[in-house]
């Protein structure tokens, strides 16, 4: 049991460098001597990836961003002997500059509503007695001493919760079809399978609150009459498996998982499976084929699992994030949750928010937030000197929704709607200087290799609508072919076998839909206005408005870049790879993208010193520039 | 099972419930086009190509025919623009993946599909990954030796590693199901289908296309099935069975088993036949050394419509032959102890009918080494002289010898005694007309049925000219080549004469024997069973409670053969002992008495 300490110092997360850091921390305690009194606690990741790792002192509620091994001996003698805040340490806003101390003053967090990330960051997974201690297994006895089965489900169908998992299958109606299910067998699985590149809330809550998701499994359990689950997690996920395999002992040695849970006669227990990293294992049916250990390859879902599932037994599959919901749900009451949220999606959603974003992270929201306030107000918006482009949404599945349309509420339905899906919950926020081709052909690129091959549709289209678009990227896609893009990726969504292939042209007919003039520059002028496109592309220097500063002659890795200080520099596109370093430093403008074609045609886009009879290959610059 | 009705196409369909949309449609003749799809094995759902539009509640979507099942009140529409659409599409991703496969070439270019619209990679890429062939393996031949291996673009069907295996049965059950002919068998040497084409039936046949009633028969030593559970020692018990799907009659019993049925007749019939001789015998053929080497028996398969090539002549490689070499007598007519001294008869004939096939399917030069033409019989002579106009070459003389050149082609020499020259000719096929010989155990039936046997090892009838069809035991009669060699008429005419002889016995009912037969007095039989062999009836039997011997009245012939052998002159002959002998002797010698007048 845990001792009355003076004062915790929790670590967030566990990457990175936190080890070494946490190894400091307690060895700088325990030489002062002070290890009886202070505890340092290791939680899962607390969401605010940017100034990690993070660590925050309660009672006080100090709040450190970016502490490093060497900052220690410091913060120990301030702020744990002395009593107090080291200011040099502190979370400094990146608009204002302003120092924030305090955990609950931070803006990331303020506009957040944490349900189901309630306890990551905030208690040692690795601890079922934390978890007991703010409120765990409390939904499960109450559920247990005085719900039947089917109060159960009503509440959840009540609450309106619905799959965390990207499509939004009302938990509620899953759990009452495996409930009526004929079969004495019945299966509860979690999918904790997250393969969608960048996103990792499945991750950050399997490592951070193991518990909650058990505890809404033995829920499960309960409602639908099953007393064997099966949690399925990646192998990428070493630290997920290990923190859940220890929460599942720790749950078995108190009599929360096994034979007759707290006495009420219910039996159920866990097993963790863990999963090779095919990105369709996540697809329910390929889940329960590598379940059953055979190659994980969708087949057709004409009956359901929830009839017929793993081993050919109804089967409630839920995704690790909807069952983290389930405790919380039971705790506060359906209408609680129901009050949270849109007309038709309810509750809170994780999200990790990425890309062109200040404070890239794991956030939390409730369901109806619009994306501006997200990426704005939780992200802090672009970088400086960038415009927000489009976000990203869904993850691979999903599609991409422009800045015009940032206003749209964050629901299943909304995002439907504009060509995009909920997903997982990744959300990648894009700005001008990403060209919305390449993200498409990244995306495919992606599925291309995660596509398990079965149907012709799948396997085919991909790889057909790749070889169009990375046509369009190097500038050799021919008329029409955004045409064929299309037809293409209209039988992918249609014929093919599982939500994969399905959702596979997302990006692509998103992309098309609200950037159909990007695709028809890359096409018909080959050219790729954010310069993404290296084989597109080239800089050239605008001499009017170069002032001839030097800073892109520093930044160019290729030595590339010449002139005198206060006159016109020079790019010299012999060398040039397009790495886009000095568009992005140059402060006035005078650095422009053109179409590589018009620069070897001598053509018009720049001042003349792009063009190759001007540009004595490996000559000297100067000289290049007075022929010139 | 619950009637169901769903409508297709606008007509509306009684069904019974539990099938697929797609069988539905098969078993009403709507065409659906599949390429995945295979009666006996599980829906996959792979190949998309059977995408209907189906309404349920009002709300139409696609889906896939094969795995969608036929539920009560369906709309399915199996041909709108949108399902053309997305088959179009389909058929351009597979003709693109695999362009010169024949009929994925057809079935594109009924949606006008007719070049690759992408990027070709490989042109004799011929896999489309429709996964019958893992499927067959591995649910029907339970072989579980293909699978797909990698994943997505780079899947790849193969056996583990892409290395040989021994759990490959060789059953080529894969080659039969795949679509697109991506798999081929590749023979070794002295492997069972090396002699292909003369490669073996398939496991389940029915022996004689002209049997009545014609019904197949299952090759236990080829049938997947039986292999499979002989190789597992019973663990496999329920490998493939396709035909027991697939067979509407339901008549397939993998339980039956040979039976011995024993009954009680009146008369015999033995009509054994004849087997070929090996022609490996005689070593100047080189019968066995190339595969284009084949006895005319060998020929009759192949030129058989039933046949491994479908009726076409076909050297082993596949191609037509352009000169053919058909040798006489092999075997026949030749004293070499190998060999038979007696003329098989049929040869001259057949010989002269394949010369006539081989120039009208192949137009090949055709040489027939031929010592004399034996053509005797109704229209033989003038079917002689038509194939000699259809431009046959005659070769008067033994074919003395048969060389496997390097080159693969065959070399015959031989003696033409017309022009009294040494002659050779190249060729890419040689028939070898080999003799016709009594079974291997004619001996046995010999001694079952107490039967003699001439010489040359046929069965002897009972007199060559009287008594064409019995033989020397009452109630056995022969019937056409187990005598001697015959021709078709010639056999039937045989047999006709034995059946009726076999009816004629019975009919009477009873038979009449001659009174004159052996006795055993048994007070005087020693029990050294002398007569039993010498018996040329099998008459004599032993019984051995009584420690005697005894004569079946009924097929004793009187011959006199036992009493005469007898060591203890235990047998008489009745109405033939030694005092009636003697008393005839005395009676013949006797001086008459002259009565005097």
């Amino acid at each position: 049991m845990a001792d009355l300490h003076r004062a915790d110092v929790l670590v967030s997360c566990r990457h990175g460098r936190t080890p070494e850091l946490v190894t400091a921390l307690r060895d700088e305690i325990e030489r002062r001597g002070l290890a009886e009194e202070i505890r340092v606690v290791e939680t899962g990741c607390s969401g605010f990836c940017s100034v990690g790792p993070v660590i925050t002192v309660r009672p006080e509620g100090h709040f450190y961003a970016s502490v490093q091994p060497a900052d220690v001996p410091e913060l120990v003698e301030e702020t744990l002997v002395k009593g107090r805040f080291v200011q040099r340490l502190a979370y400094k806003e990146a608009a204002g500059r302003k120092a924030i101390t305090r955990y609950e003053d931070l803006p990331f967090y303020a506009k957040q509503m944490r349900i189901v990330l309630r306890n990551c960051g905030m208690i040692d997974p690795r601890s079922i007695d934390e978890y007991i201690a703010v409120g765990g297994y409390e939904a499960l006895g109450k559920v247990l001493t005085s719900m039947t089965p089917d109060e159960v489900i009503a509440e959840i169908k009540k609450s309106g919760l619905r799959g965390r998992g990207g499509a939004g299958f009302h938990a509620g109606r899953k759990w009452e079809a495996t409930r009526r299910a004929k079969g004495d067998i019945k299966y509860v699985i979690a999918n904790g399978d997250e393969g969608d590149p960048g996103a990792f809330m499945d991750r950050a809550l399997m490592e951070g609150d193991p518990h909650a998701i058990i505890e809404g499994m033995i829920i499960a359990s309960y409602a639908v009459g099953s007393h064997q689950g099966y949690i399925y997690v990646r192998d990428e996920y070493p630290l997920a498996v290990e923190n859940l395999t220890l929460a599942i002992q720790a749950a078995r040695e108190y009599g929360l998982l096994g034979e007759d849970i707290l006495g009420s006669g219910h039996s159920f227990d866990i097993r963790i499976v863990r999963g090779a990293g095919a990105f369709v294992c996540g697809e329910s049916s390929a889940l329960m084929q590598s379940l059953e250990g055979k190659v994980g390859e969708p087949r057709a879902k004409h009956v359901h699992a929830t009839d017929r599932g793993l081993f050919d037994r109804p089967s409630c599959l839920n995704n690790v994030e909807t069952l983290a919901n389930v405790p919380q749900i039971i705790l506060n009451g359906a209408d609680w949750f129901a009050s949270i949220g849109t007309e038709r999606s309810k509750g809170t959603k994780a999200f990790c928010l990425v890309g062109k974003v200040r404070n890239p992270g794991l956030i939390e929201v409730p369901m109806g937030m619009t994306l501006k306030q997200i990426v704005n107000d939780i992200g802090g918006g672009p970088p400086k000197f960038r415009k927000v482009k489009a976000v990203q949404t869904g993850g691979p599945s999903g599609g991409c929704i422009p800045a015009s349309m940032l206003d749209i509420p964050v629901d299943y339905e909304s995002l439907t709607e504009a060509g995009s899906m909920m997903g997982s919950g990744g959300m990648i926020v894009l700005d001008d200087r990403t060209c919305m081709v390449d993200i498409s052909r990244y995306f495919l690129e992606f599925l291309k290799e995660e596509s398990c091959g079965k149907c012709a549709p799948c396997r085919e289209g991909i790889k057909r609508m790749l070889e169009i678009l990375v046509a369009m990227t190097n500038g050799t896609a021919k008329a029409g072919d955004l045409e064929r893009l299309e037809t293409l990726a209209k039988t992918v969504q249609t014929a093919s076998l599982c939500g994969l292939g399905k959702s596979a042209p997302n990006p692509v007919l998103s992309t098309i839909r609200y950037f159909r003039e990007e695709y028809e520059q890359h096409i018909k002028d080959g050219y790729c206005a954010s310069g993404a496109c290296r084989e597109l592309t080239a800089y050239v220097i605008v001499d009017e408005k170069c002032k001839g500063c030097g800073l892109c002659i520093k930044v160019c890795p290729q030595e590339g870049i010449s002139g005198e200080q206060k006159q016109p520099h020079y790019i010299d596109q012999a060398v040039c790879i397009k790495c886009g370093a000095c568009y992005d430093v140059c402060r006035l403008d005078a650095i422009k993208i053109v179409p590589k074609a018009a620069v070897s045609l001598g053509g018009n886009g720049g001042n003349g010193h792009g063009t190759p009879a001007a540009t004595p290959a490996k000559d000297k610059p100067g000289a290049a520039k007075g022929k010139a | 099972m619950a009637k169901i009705t769903i409508t297709i196409d606008g007509k509306p369909i009684q069904t019974e419930e539990g099938q697929t949309i797609l069988e539905v449609c098969r078993k009403n003749n709507i065409y659906i086009p599949t390429l995945c799809y295979h009666p006996v094995l599980e829906p996959y759902g792979a190949c998309r190509l059977c995408t209907v539009e189906v309404t349920r509640h009002g709300w139409p979507s696609l889906h896939t025919a094969c795995t969608h099942p036929a539920w009560d009140g369906l709309v399915v529409r199996t041909n709108t623009a949108e399902v053309r659409a997305v088959r179009k599409t389909l058929m351009e991703l597979f003709l693109s993946r695999t362009p010169n496969v024949p009929l994925i070439q057809e079935m594109a270019a009924e949606y006008g599909v007719t070049e690759p619209s992408y990027p070709v990679e490989d042109p004799n890429e011929k896999c489309i990954l429709c996964g019958l062939c893992v499927r067959v393996c591995n649910d029907m031949v339970k072989a579980h030796v293909l699978n797909f291996s990698s994943r997505g673009v780079d899947r790849k069907v193969g056996p583990p590693f892409m290395e040989k295996t021994r759990e490959c049965i060789g059953c080529g059950a894969c080659t039969i199901v795949c679509p697109t002919g991506a798999i081929e068998i590749v023979l070794q040497k002295n492997a069972i289908y090396a002699a292909k084409p003369l490669g073996p039936t398939a496991a389940i046949y029915v022996p004689s296309l002209q049997a009545v009633p014609r019904v197949p028969v299952i090759d236990t030593d080829s049938c997947i099935r039986f292999r499979q559970r002989d190789r597992s020692n019973g663990e496999i018990e329920d490998a493939c069975g396709a035909c027991q799907m697939l067979c509407e009659a339901n008549a397939i019993d993998f339980t039956q088993q040979d039976e011995i049925l024993e009954l009680n007749v009146g008369a015999i019939v033995v009509a054994t036949g004849f087997q070929m001789w090996d022609s490996t015998k005689l070593s100047q053929y080189s019968y066995g050394k190339s595969p284009n080497i084949i006895t005319a028996l060998e020929f009759e398969r192949l030129s058989n419509a039933a046949g491994p090539t479908g009726g076409q002549i076909l050297t082993a490689d596949g191609v037509k032959p352009e000169r053919v070499a058909i040798i006489h007598c092999v075997g026949s007519r030749d004293k070499n102890p190998n060999a038979h001294e007696y003329c098989s008869r049929i040869c001259c004939m057949y010989s002269l009918k394949q010369a006539h096939l081989v120039r009208d399917k192949t137009h090949a030069e055709v040489y027939e080494f031929y010592m004399d033409m034996r053509a005797f019989g109704k229209g033989y002579e003038e079917f002689y002289e038509r194939v000699q106009e259809e431009g046959v070459v005659m070769v008067r003389g033994r074919g003395a010898e048969v060389q496997v050149l390097p080159s693969g082609k065959l070399r015959v020499t031989g003696e033409d005694a017309n022009l009294g020259k040494l002659v050779a000719v190249d060729v890419d096929m040689v028939v070898l007309s080999s003799a016709i010989e009594p079974p291997a155990d004619a001996q046995k039936i010999a001694q079952l049925f107490g039967l003699s046997r001439t010489p040359d090892g046929w069965f002897a009838e009972a007199h060559p000219k009287l008594k064409p069809v019995e033989t020397n035991t009452d109630g056995v009669f022969l019937a056409g080549a187990a005598q001697g060699p015959k021709d078709v008429p010639d056999t039937v005419a045989h047999a006709g004469a034995a059946a009726s002889m076999a009816v004629a016995l019975l009919n009477r009912g009873e038979v009449t024997i001659s009174p004159q037969v052996a006795v055993v007095d048994e007070k005087f039989c020693s029990a050294c069973k002398t007569c039993l062999n010498i018996c040329p009836y099998a008459a004599i039997s032993f019984i051995v409670e009584d420690n005697v011997a005894r004569v079946n009245e009924a097929l004793c012939k009187g011959c006199g053969t036992c009493v005469a052998t007898c060591p203890a002159g235990a047998i008489t002959g009745k109405h033939f002992t030694d005092d009636q002998i003697m008393a005839q002797i005395e009676g013949l010698f006797r001086v008459p008495e002259l009565v005097e007048a």
